[in-house]
């Protein structure tokens, strides 16, 4: 510290510009991320009271005991993983053409609308657009008036798994898109040709070639899926039917129905350390690093 | 007659309303050593892609070995290119890049280790194998580049300004191992380029492209030394370029007046012509002859083994002369009037009247 001292200019005035550019982001973050986080810690080791039912500041593992070894929580876990997973598949052969018809094939002229199509959606409220499914897939509901004629065709899609698949899938495509897309605008189209040249198939170009290079942008498309999915409670809530019930739907009721905070926040905490257990293997094992060679 | 590699007949190519292949008849003799040379937009890459069927001509066909192409893409064609940034691709290494033509023509594991190990042997990488791209300079990225291509045995080999992004020192050394490689692999090269020098320096054939058109093909002596328009004259870094008169003509001989003075040429001009433009090497101007025409030195430029003349004639028309610099018989200072003449036979005459500028 004495030779810092030394060289730095005497008489400095006090600015505020170290404020600005470092302790705001750092106030930011503690407000409005470090400090929940640390507060459903917190939460998730307090128990209730017998007497009143209220949350009470001690120390105990009695919720993570609960979370981890009652069975009923680790079929919901598998559920929800289930559900996740299978609506991330749909949602990657979904968004996987479109976003690289968009950055790849499409006229450039053309791409700023294309990308403006995907994106208008988001406008509405996804809580507005989840309502919209029930209108479409109730009993008698938009769907039924449009195929219900058919013989055999009356569907009754509400309130299934297929109906949050659907919801899911709807609601979430956009941001699986737009990582797609931008790997694929940068994928320069000489390797494609390079393939080409060297005897490939389309079919094998795409698999040894193109699928490799936009490798990082499926990542991130899965990633940003796949998480607000696996903790989402509100469409399940709407579409989904009593065994459609999510990880995301007890926490929730924990928090809202059984005012039982502690539990839900050990709930809480167990998701997310699993999720962050899962993406660094996940991106471990698909290295975008590695992809493009250090 | 030679047997051809590449037919080109009657190809045009349109984007849009500009044409950028105009009506090319071209042949390729096998083992050669052909190079496109040209300014940029005059053809030359929208031709050899062309050959490549990475785009497909509007009208006119290419045929390869005898076989015409019609729209059949590159994956079925027996050519191979080497790309202008190389495009190796950047999640395999080296030896994955090199065989990856091998692996989808299905050769088996072990003679694709073995072809792969004798390219970067050729190419005089031999422990680069499992590198990245990334991780090779561009002299290295460009061989592998090279060995990528030739390792598939194609029928043409299609090179699009190949040397472009390397400096002019690994320019020039990788202008002789190209040639050297092309020698000894005896496959037919088809090279594209907007450097006269790199033409000269490699090609068996050159070919002059000028918008979308042949304007000269020949050895890369004929198109230097004799060139038949005066874009390609230009092109080739002729510094006198010489408007003429005809004034007279006979059966075997032409009277041409060139600026201040005339000449008889021993060209026969055609009767409609009767202008035309004649092109005389800066070193096959003499100073100081007698009964020679007139000349004010305007600027003296020392260039090493030369020094150059600028020149002026009596009716102002502009003339380069090279002079060895140790010729100190002729030295000569900026204003000086001196006289200048030069050979009838070392006239360059362009026979087409100079059209194509």
């Amino acid at each position: 510290m004495s030779s810092a001292s030394a060289t730095a200019p005497s008489g400095r005035r006090w600015s505020i510009t170290p404020f600005l550019t470092l302790g705001l982001p750092i106030l930011v973050l503690v407000a409005f991320v470090v400090l929940p986080l640390v507060l459903i810690g917190v939460y998730s080791v307090y128990s209730l009271s017998p007497d009143t039912g209220l949350m009470q500041a001690d120390f105990t593992w009695a919720n993570y005991e609960r979370a981890l070894t009652n069975p009923i929580y680790r079929n919901v876990f598998l559920r929800t993983l289930e559900i996740a997973g299978l609506s991330t598949i749909i949602a990657l052969l979904l968004a996987y053409p479109v976003g690289y018809y968009i950055g790849a094939v499409a006229n450039p002229k053309h791409q700023g609308i294309l990308l403006l199509m995907i994106l208008i959606p988001f406008w509405t409220s996804f809580i507005v657009r989840t309502y919209a499914w029930i209108g479409v897939l109730q009993s008698n509901g938009f769907l039924d008036s449009t195929i219900g004629w058919i013989p055999g065709l009356q569907t009754s899609l509400l309130y299934t798994r297929f109906a949050v698949i659907i919801g899911f899938v709807h609601v979430f495509l956009p941001i699986m898109i737009l990582p797609i897309y931008a790997s694929a605008r940068n994928l320069d189209k000489r390797y494609v040709e390079a393939a080409y040249d060297l005897g490939a198939t389309p079919f094998r170009a795409f698999l040894r070639v193109v699928l490799p290079l936009t490798m990082p942008g499926i990542i991130a498309g899965i990633v940003l899926f796949f998480i607000p999915t696996f903790g989402a409670f509100v469409t399940p809530q709407l579409l989904g039917g009593t065994s459609d019930v999510m990880m995301g739907n007890v926490i929730a009721d924990q928090f809202g129905q059984a005012f039982n905070w502690p539990f839900g926040a050990a709930l809480s905490i167990v998701m997310t350390v699993i999720v962050i257990v899962a993406m660094t293997f996940f991106f471990r094992y698909a290295d975008v690093e590695e992809i493009y060679g250090r | 007659m030679p047997e051809h590699d590449v037919n080109i007949r009657n190809v045009t190519k349109r984007f849009g309303s500009m044409t950028a292949v105009d009506a090319v008849d071209l042949d390729v003799p096998r083992g050669h050593f052909v190079t496109f040379l040209g300014p940029s937009g005059c053809g030359k890459t929208t031709t050899l892609r062309m050959i490549g069927g990475f785009e497909y001509p509007d009208s006119g066909e290419i045929a390869i070995r005898g076989e015409v192409m019609g729209n059949r893409p590159p994956h079925q064609r027996d050519t191979s290119m080497v790309f202008q940034n190389y495009a190796l691709f950047p999640h395999m290494n080296v030896a994955d890049n090199i065989g990856f033509g091998l692996r989808e023509r299905k050769v088996p594991k072990g003679q694709i280790q073995e072809r792969v190990t004798g390219m970067l042997n050729l190419v005089e990488l031999p422990t680069h194998g499992s590198r990245k791209p990334r991780e090779l300079s561009g002299g290295q990225q460009q061989r592998v580049a090279l060995a990528r291509s030739l390792v598939v045995e194609p029928t043409v080999l299609l090179l699009d300004e190949p040397l472009g992004a390397l400096d002019l020192k690994l320019r020039k050394q990788m202008q002789i191992e190209l040639k050297h490689i092309q020698q000894r692999v005896g496959i037919t090269f088809i090279y594209v380029t907007h450097d006269q020098e790199e033409a000269l320096t490699m090609s068996d054939t050159i070919v002059v492209m000028n918008e979308g058109r042949v304007e000269q093909e020949g050895s890369a002596e004929e198109i230097f030394e004799r060139p038949r328009t005066r874009f390609v004259a230009a092109f080739m870094g002729a510094e006198n370029i010489l408007d003429a008169r005809v004034v007279d003509r006979d059966s075997a001989t032409s009277r041409l007046n060139i600026g201040p003075g005339e000449i008889t040429v021993n060209t026969a001009m055609p009767p409609d012509a009767h202008t035309t433009v004649v092109v005389i090497r800066p070193e096959k101007v003499r100073l100081d002859v007698a009964d020679g025409w007139p000349a004010t030195v305007r600027d003296r430029v020392y260039k090493g083994s030369v020094v150059s003349y600028m020149l002026t004639l009596e009716d102002g028309t502009a003339l380069t002369a090279d002079v060895s610099h140790d010729d100190p018989a002729h030295r000569h200072s900026v204003g000086d009037k001196i006289s200048v003449g030069f050979r009838a036979e070392e006239l360059v005459v362009i026979p087409d009247g100079g059209k194509g500028a």
